[in-house]
């Protein structure tokens, strides 16, 4: 019994060396198999890179400043902007829409000033292309489930919306009505 | 392990043997000392002595013991070996694989991406001069490998089928190579159809191999600056590729591109500026500068007519004179402000209202008249801005010799110009007297700039100490990281620096210079018209039309000097001085570049000319 016992412990002793000489040569094969598949992916990047390279040359060449010049000037027609074309700052800008003449028209309305001055009830909107209402899908759902789904998809809508102007006040209303 | 086993098993008694003696001598051990003590009352057994076989048993025993512990021992040292082993190997490969196979730079192929010669790029990375993959056509002889003529065909009918496909080559030079028989490259930098054409011969031993050439990819831009001329017959490298040629061919360098100074927009709008305005004047060449003020960075520098450093071109050889650090002329009136500037320095000038005689100056030899008569006298302001030679003449010859001479040494104008490239023009100086000095006529040419011949590059660099302060710094085409520009030293008070802002300004507002006055970058300059030296007279006709300028004003942060060699009166130039042809063309480059550079225009900002206006109005 104790022979038996004794010789398993050899054989098992052997067997456990066996296992992990296998599992290293294992373990190896594969981390040359790997190394030579990160070496092969090397090689592409190099390749790629260089590929790279020559279009950037090539890219650099066909538009070489001469180039991007002689196109400015005559088929462009391009030249400097003067110093009247750069705005300094928002009051700047704002000021364009503003004639300081006595008796002169009033300044140009945007349309969105209106939106906001307005924005308790804003007016419907309609779609500039069809002249049909629109009715956004959170708009007529009860105000906790609107919340949750203006929360939710919100961003989403205002993004996926062909509207621009219009869904920028919608979104207004909707964050209004969620924060009530 | 198991012949250890085997030999104890062999000649002892083995362990199983004496088991069960083992057993009974346990079954029959002495019980412990320690009994309980109501037994310690109870007579004692008397022991009966063991037989001599039991103890014989019992040594055995123990030795067996012994031997087992021992043959246990060894396996497990035997096994642990082993593992150690394993991991040792596994260690082994572990550091093998992270010293040899993953560095970065230990990949070959990662090497290859390293050029033979190093990259050039501007300021901002784009590149001006690289290696770009091309092929050779290469003999080698060995190809063959049978012995024999390395040819299928003769050399010289082989050289004759080359020449067709590659007519520029000395077909009896190849010819020789060819009947050399030794491995050569016989010509660099093929065609892919050439390559193809070759081929098709089936000689073996011309091979094409792959190779790389320098390509510029902006291709004639900044050729002057880069340097890279061939010829039919002569090639040659100047410029930056020469200068820098250690650093771009170095085994630890070439790996790293080199960053010029250079902006290529800025150095685009230059050549295209410049260009066209040579065109309009009909001029036989054009130089410009772009210099940072603050740091001595050339942002553009441009000579023409220029040629294509990727082409082939013999008609362009006499083109790569840089006409920017090398080519020395005769400046002129854009010397006028240093002048002025050096005498304010010096305390001649300290009243700016004070007025000075402007009839025409008599010397033994030559009257000198003012270009326009403006009237008998002139503040300094005036004499500036209507850029008058007799004013400046005796602005010179009342600060003398001495002290103008030591205002220009400072601002290094008895030197080449301090910069990279080796292309350095030495400037032409006067002769000195016996005492060492000027003469008081000499002093006087001098002072409006003549008689004395530095580059182009000489007078941006003194404009950019006259306006940044009064520190002189020396120009430079590498990229100066921020705080580390060159501490450079004073020449000019920081006041008399601002006065002359203020009256460089003047002069592109009211005088010579409004061509340039690009709206809103408050610019100031001065123009320079000099006649040309012509071997033994001065020309009437020929002229250098040089404008020199500064902005914006209020802080100056770029100086810009271009230069028209001999422009004419064409139908698009109604003169042919500085006002006419180099004024437009630096306003047209402020315009252009101002905004690239980070100068914003603003009709907001302007430089305070309130103290100097009402000179400007005196006597008018």
């Amino acid at each position: 019994m104790m022979m038996t016992a004794n010789r398993l412990r050899q054989i098992g002793w052997g067997v456990v060396l066996g296992i992990c000489v296998v599992s290293f040569a294992i373990l190896s094969l594969t981390v040359h198999a790997a190394r030579n598949e990160v070496l092969l992916a090397d090689i592409k990047i190099v390749e790629l890179k260089k590929k790279q390279q020559r279009l950037e040359t090539e890219f650099q060449a066909r538009a070489s400043q001469h180039q991007l010049a002689a196109w400015n000037r005559v088929d462009l027609g391009y030249s400097a902007p003067r110093a009247d074309q750069y705005v300094d700052s928002r009051k700047q800008l704002a000021s364009y829409g503003q004639d300081v003449r006595p008796g002169g028209p009033s300044p140009i309305r945007v349309a969105r000033a209106d939106g906001a001055r307005d924005a308790a009830q804003p007016r419907k909107m309609v779609s500039p292309v069809s002249g049909q209402p629109i009715t956004l899908a959170s708009a007529d759902l009860p105000q906790s489930a609107g919340g949750a789904f203006t929360e939710a998809f919100g961003d989403f809508l205002i993004e996926a919306s062909p509207i621009r102007e219009a869904k920028a006040q919608g979104s207004t209303v909707l964050v209004a009505e969620a924060a009530e | 392990m198991t012949s250890g086993a085997r030999a104890i098993g062999s000649e002892q008694p083995s362990l199983f043997d004496v088991v069960p003696d083992l057993i009974g001598t346990r079954a029959r051990a002495p019980k412990p000392h320690h009994k309980p003590a109501s037994r310690s009352s109870q007579p004692h057994k008397v022991r009966q002595p063991r037989p001599a076989r039991h103890y014989a048993a019992r040594e055995t025993l123990l030795q067996m013991r012994d031997r087992v512990l021992l043959n246990a021992r060894q396996r497990v040292f035997g096994l642990v070996l082993a593992f150690v082993a394993l991991a040792l190997v596994a260690m082994v490969q572990i550091v093998w694989l992270s010293v040899q196979g993953s560095g970065p730079s230990n990949r070959p192929s990662v090497a290859s991406l390293v050029p033979k010669r190093g990259e050039i790029t501007d300021r901002n990375g784009t590149p001006l001069a690289r290696a770009h993959p091309s092929l050779s056509l290469f003999f080698y002889p060995d190809a063959m490998d049978d012995g024999g003529s390395p040819l299928v065909r003769p050399p010289s009918e082989v050289a004759a089928k080359l020449k067709g496909i590659f007519p520029h080559i000395d077909q009896a030079e190849v010819e020789a190579k060819l009947a050399a028989g030794e491995a050569t490259t016989l010509i660099p930098n093929i065609l892919p159809e050439q390559a193809n054409a070759v081929w098709a011969l089936g000689e073996v031993a011309v091979q094409t191999p792959p190779d790389q050439e320098r390509h510029y990819p902006q291709g004639r831009l900044g050729a002057h600056i880069l340097g890279r001329y061939i010829g039919a017959k002569d090639s040659r490298d100047f410029g930056i590729e020469n200068a820098l040629n250690d650093h771009l061919t170095g085994e630890a360098t070439r790996g790293q591109p080199v960053e010029l100074s250079i902006d290529v927009r800025v150095q685009g709008a230059l050549e295209d500026e410049m260009g066209r305005g040579m065109r309009l004047a009909q001029a036989q060449g054009a130089a410009g500068v772009v210099l940072d003020v603050d740091t001595g960075e050339v942002l553009a520098m441009a000579s023409l007519p220029d040629f294509d450093p990727n082409r082939i071109s013999e008609e362009d050889a006499e083109n790569t004179l840089n006409r920017v650090t090398y080519r020395r002329e005769e400046l002129g009136s854009v010397f006028k402000p240093i002048t002025v500037a050096a005498a304010i320095d010096a305390g001649l000038i300290t009243n700016l209202s004070k007025r000075w005689d402007a009839t025409p100056v008599e010397t033994p030899g030559r009257t000198y008249y003012d270009y326009e008569d403006k009237g008998k006298v002139l503040n300094i302001p005036q004499a500036l801005a209507y850029s008058s030679n007799t004013v400046t003449m005796r602005v010179a010859e009342q600060l003398g010799s001495a002290r103008l001479r030591r205002s220009l040494m400072d601002l290094g104008m008895h030197l080449p110009p301090e910069i990279e490239i080796h292309e350095r023009g030495e400037p032409l100086w006067p002769k000195l007297e016996p005492d060492g000095e000027w003469s008081e006529i000499t002093t006087m040419t001098v002072g409006f700039g003549h008689g004395f011949n530095v580059t182009p590059l000489h007078l941006a660099n003194a404009y950019a100490a006259m306006v940044n302060g009064g520190i002189f710094r020396p120009a430079t085409l590498m990229k100066v990281e921020p705080g580390m520009a060159d501490p450079g030293k004073r020449v000019f008070k920081a006041s008399t620096s601002q006065k002359m802002r203020q009256l460089l300004r003047m002069v592109t507002k009211y005088g010579t210079g409004q061509n340039a006055n690009a709206e809103g970058f408050r610019v100031g300059g001065k123009t320079g018209s000099a006649e040309k030296w012509v071997g033994t007279h001065y020309s009437k006709t020929k002229i250098i039309s040089t404008f020199a300028a500064a902005f914006p004003m209020d802080r100056p942060r770029y100086v810009v000097v271009v230069s028209l060699d001999e422009p004419r009166i064409t139908k698009a130039m109604a003169g042919r001085t500085a006002y006419f042809n180099t004024a437009p063309i630096v306003g047209n480059l402020i315009r252009r570049t101002g905004p690239m550079l980070g100068v914003r225009p603003d009709n907001n900002r302007v430089v305070d000319l309130s103290d100097l206006d009402r000179l400007m109005k005196v006597g008018q």
